[in-house]
């Protein structure tokens, strides 16, 4: 046994597991310690997957869980995106008895997601996206005296529960095709197999992988669970799962399907533009935030899916892909932590509550209008970058009716992230009470607009460490 | 240095954010400074340019993402020097425009600071990726500039303007990628990839590439059918956004296809340069009656904006058609005259009608009339600047119109017969400005209107001698300009 290879794993695990009793007996002010200690923990994994970099690829647990490049880089974004939610929830939670319980749902989805990067075996890729999604559930049902909040958890477990099921499904025909469930042995044996076969079977698990990172048509449950669930969990679902998602299927089809079988390239080309049109349309009448984020998360997703779908072992799509990501988490969280106070001192997420928010609370509105920039890809901001090195590499892949859907489907989401903007700026506020702001919502807001700044004028600073996305276990 | 001086504007706008909000007298001050000492050192930068030598020259080359090749790359030649002084002068004469008014100075200043970076960044740019980038960092401020501080219809007005202006620079940046994928090694560096002649066995792939750009150019320039934010987009600016929006932004488009457009898709340009001729000349044609139709004279002046701009796509049509080097040159140096002189005037004209509507209340021509009796030396201002955007020999608005007009009927006589039916147009309607406005009979109810104050004759004055010196004395631009020309002649 290698343990030592999942330093960061055993970390997270472990303080998940001791947090447990000591959520239960913390009581006033000491509620916040689990907290302190999960951002600790968090940043201690976060320590030692950087130090991970510059191991060679190798496999452990008996050729089921690879540890390489490419899932390390994936567990650092992982890990990045749950710090800043959980300063997030430590602003919005504080004075409510779920804080001391908040942390350790966070830190099991946060597990779940960092082993889906990892996992070759079929078995341990469906037991992870169930052990993500579960401690989801608990984070979307927090706060439990509102009714929205149930119906967004129920949701959400009744949509998980279908789509994974049918991903499951779709795993056994792979084993039932090749007889093994290593991803790597599948895609030796899966050249010998009926394409049909390997095209249902792709599409089967198209929608587990689907449903993680809300791909158009396995989408529905996103705009009801993230205006639901709290706005720091909608920000966190909108990322996290999303980018075990992403590494879990840009494992799966590199390895699993590889030298594209089925053409999956292609299919994916169809499904990003459906999905980039959808989410972006769909934004346009929203008039709650959480909402509209939603269905900007899935059009975003799409953009990112275009990546993937142009991605092959040898081509710069990965590091793209992971680029975005990057750029997505420092944006989009950047985005929800505004939407968190807001809601926070208002009590609700609806746009006319932004109104003016440019004359009340000028920091806030700063990042929120970067954000939304910088999501609509205006430079020099990080989504400007992302989108130019996948709108390139989809060039460079052929699909160059994809850029041009990619560039008509940018200049209708300029509109609806724009008004948001307007609104912050060229409105008067509708009431002048400012909303307040404690330190560690000051911080994770300025650590998202200092990465979407950065970032966006430095893009080759992150490009060093996503470009060894491309040392994937083969 | 040359990097300074992009960033000089900016820098300056972060000072100003640090003030104190009663502050407006001292934020108005220090922009002013900031933009006269950007005048300065571009000046600087303008006597240390060798134009006898000619190409780029104060060159800085970093790399900035390597992995894709794209370079921090800037220098200056013939074509971006003069730009550069143009957008300096005018952004100095806004921030003079200004200085009085303290109402949100803060935010004011800082927005058109940061799009001072952006201009003088594009207008420096060597590599296409930080072409794009600068191409859209003006694009922002000009969106709150208009949404902030315009009219009524404003916040319509700068989505429209967002909207139309963003489309078309991603039609651009595709068309960037498809050359940057083109070079091999692929990269954004704008010499290497017109070393590398892309597309050049296949001229309708390249035809493509140049549709995407003239798509991103067109919009900006803009150009039939792009055209139509433009005059939204005027009459809700403040006057002083006009002033910068006609003056210099609308030159970004017209830059591109010089710098950008014509180097790098040579073969395309001349493949397809009867519809650039067509293009051009309708553009102007449409844009003069349109105009004649108009009684706001910010919307008018708007009109004739796309006009003037007609001209470069003309020039660059037939640059395509002709053979002859000399024609080829006549063309473009008509262009780039036509930049500068369209900046100077159009700038003008849009600080006069703002200090009318300011004085007046409105802009509406036809109230107006016998203006020279009421107020004579606002009166000759407005003339002058009428008489020199007609291009009435003398101001620099002739000797560019003269060399396009000059290159296309050695060319092709129809489309100096187009020009020309244009600029009749053009003068019929300049004349109806200063007949009605200024000899004409007052109406009953003429609103009061007072001379303008002594720094807004000032501004004016300014502009005007500018242009003049530039009509009587035109050699010292010519020359530096056909040192940049000349290297896109040298192509095919």
């Amino acid at each position: 046994m290698k343990l030592w290879a999942i330093i960061p794993e055993l970390i997270i695990a472990g303080s998940a597991l001791s947090f447990i009793p000591i959520a239960g007996w913390v009581k006033g002010k000491n509620q916040l310690i689990p907290s302190y200690l999960t951002l600790i923990s968090l940043l201690l994994s976060l320590w030692f997957a950087f130090r991970m970099l510059s191991w060679p690829s190798f496999d452990i647990f008996k050729g089921t869980y690879a540890i390489d490049n490419f899932g390390t880089v994936f567990k650092i974004l992982i890990l990045s995106g749950s710090a800043i939610t959980q300063l997030l929830l430590l602003f919005y939670f504080r004075k409510n008895s779920h804080i001391a319980h908040a942390p350790i749902a966070l830190l099991f989805s946060t597990l779940g997601a960092m082993c889906i990067s990892a996992s070759l075996d079929l078995s341990l890729i469906a037991l992870f996206l169930q052990m993500m999604s579960l401690a989801g559930y608990i984070l979307v049902a927090l706060i439990r005296k509102e009714n929205l909040a149930n119906e967004a958890a129920l949701k959400f477990f009744i949509f998980a529960a279908a789509a994974l099921a049918a991903m499951t499904f779709g795993l056994t025909f792979l084993y039932g095709l090749t007889g093994s469930l290593d991803l790597r042995i599948i895609g030796m044996m899966l050249m010998h197999s009926n394409s049909v076969w390997i095209f249902i079977s792709l599409i089967l698990i198209l929608i587990g992988y689907g449903f993680e990172i809300t791909l158009v048509p396995f989408h529905f449950w996103a705009p009801d669970v993230y205006s639901g669930a709290t706005a720091p969990v909608s920000g966190f679902l909108s990322v996290v799962p999303k980018i075990a998602g992403f590494a879990g299927l840009l494992r799966f089809l590199l390895t699993a399907y590889q030298n594209n079988s089925a053409d999956w390239s292609f299919t994916l080309a169809v499904f990003s533009a459906a999905a980039m049109t959808f989410g972006n349309l769909a934004a346009l009448r929203q008039t709650s935030l959480k909402r509209l984020l939603a269905y900007s998360s899935i059009a975003q997703s799409g953009l990112i899916l275009m990546a993937v779908a142009s991605a092959d072992i040898k081509s710069n799509a990965v590091s793209s892909a992971g680029f975005y990501l990057l750029a997505y988490i420092f944006m989009n969280l950047g985005a929800f932590s505004v939407t968190s106070q807001v809601e926070r001192n208002f009590g609700s997420d609806d746009i006319i509550l932004f109104r003016g928010l440019g004359r009340t609370a000028p920091f806030p509105a700063v990042v929120m209008a970067l954000s939304f920039l910088s999501l609509a890809g205006i430079p020099p901001l990080a989504g400007f970058a992302g989108k130019v090195f996948i709108i390139s590499d989809v060039i460079a892949r052929g699909y160059v009716w994809l850029a041009v859907i990619a560039a008509i489907n940018l200049t209708i989401a300029l509109y609806y992230y724009v008004s948001v903007v307007a609104e912050i700026y060229l409105k008067k506020p509708a009431n002048n009470i400012k909303p307040a702001g404690d330190f560690y919502f000051f911080l994770s807001a300025a650590i998202c607009i200092a990465g979407t700044i950065f970032f966006g004028i430095f893009p080759a600073a992150a490009l060093r460490v996503t470009v060894l996305l491309g040392n994937i276990l083969l | 240095m040359l990097t300074i001086n992009i960033f000089l504007p900016l820098f300056t706008g972060f000072i100003i954010l640090l003030f104190p909000k009663a502050k407006g007298n001292a934020v108005r001050i220090t922009a002013l400074s900031g933009t006269l000492a950007t005048l300065i050192l571009s000046a600087i930068i303008l006597a240390g340019y060798d134009s006898a030598r000619g190409g780029m020259q104060w060159i800085t080359d970093v790399p900035w993402i390597p992995s894709i090749n794209a370079g921090y790359t800037i220098g200056v030649d013939g074509l971006s020097l003069p730009v550069i002084l143009l957008t300096d002068i005018l952004m100095f004469l806004v921030m003079l425009y200004v200085v009085k008014d303290h109402d949100r100075a803060k935010e004011h200043a800082f927005l058109f600071l940061l799009m001072h970076t952006g201009l003088l960044g594009l207008f420096s740019s060597m590599d296409l990726l930080l072409f794009y980038l600068f191409f859209e960092v003006g694009l922002v401020p000009m969106y709150f500039i208009i949404g902030i501080f315009g009219s009524d219809r404003r916040k319509y007005a700068a989505m429209k303007f967002f909207l139309y202006t963003r489309a078309g620079s991603l039609a651009m940046l595709i068309s960037f990628l498809a050359l940057y994928l083109s070079a091999d090694p692929h990269t954004f560096s704008l010499q290497k990839i017109i070393q590398a002649h892309p597309f050049a066995g296949s001229i309708q792939t390249a035809g493509f590439v140049m549709l995407g750009l003239l798509i991103g150019f067109g919009v900006k320039l803009p150009t039939f059918p792009l055209h139509n934010w433009l005059p939204d987009a005027h009459v809700e600016a403040p006057a002083e956004g006009s002033v910068i929006l006609a003056g210099v932004q609308l030159k970004m488009g017209a830059y591109g296809i010089l710098r950008v457009m014509i180097p790098a898709l040579p073969m395309a340009v001349s493949h397809y340069n009867l519809w650039l001729i067509l293009l051009g000349i309708f553009s102007m044609v449409y844009s003069a009656l349109a105009a004649m139709a108009q009684n706001d004279l910010k919307r008018l002046i708007a009109y004739t904006s796309i006009n003037h701009m007609g001209y470069v796509m003309t020039a660059a049509g037939i640059w395509g058609l002709t053979q002859n080097e000399n024609i080829k040159q006549l063309a473009l140096n008509g262009a780039a005259y036509q930049i500068i002189s369209h900046g100077l005037l159009t700038g003008g004209m849009f600080f006069i009608a703002g200090m009318l509507q300011h004085k007046a209340g409105t802009r509406d021509i036809d109230r107006f009339g016998g203006l020279l009796g009421v107020v004579p030396i606002f009166s000759a201002l407005l003339g002058i600047l009428a008489f020199a955007s007609l291009g009435l020999p003398g101001f620099s608005g002739f000797i560019a119109e003269f060399q396009v007009i000059g290159a296309s009927v050695g060319t092709n006589i129809w489309a100096a017969i187009g020009i020309i039916s244009g600029l009749i147009l053009m003068t019929a309607l300049y004349l109806k400005i200063v007949v009605t406005m200024i000899f004409g009979k007052p109406p009953d109810d003429i609103p009061v209107v007072s001379e303008l104050s002594s720094r807004n004759n000032f501004i004016i004055a300014a502009l005007i001698s500018i242009s003049l010196f530039l009509g009587i004395l035109p050699g010292y631009l010519t020359e530096l300009i056909e040192s940049g020309t000349k290297f896109l002649t040298a192509i095919l």
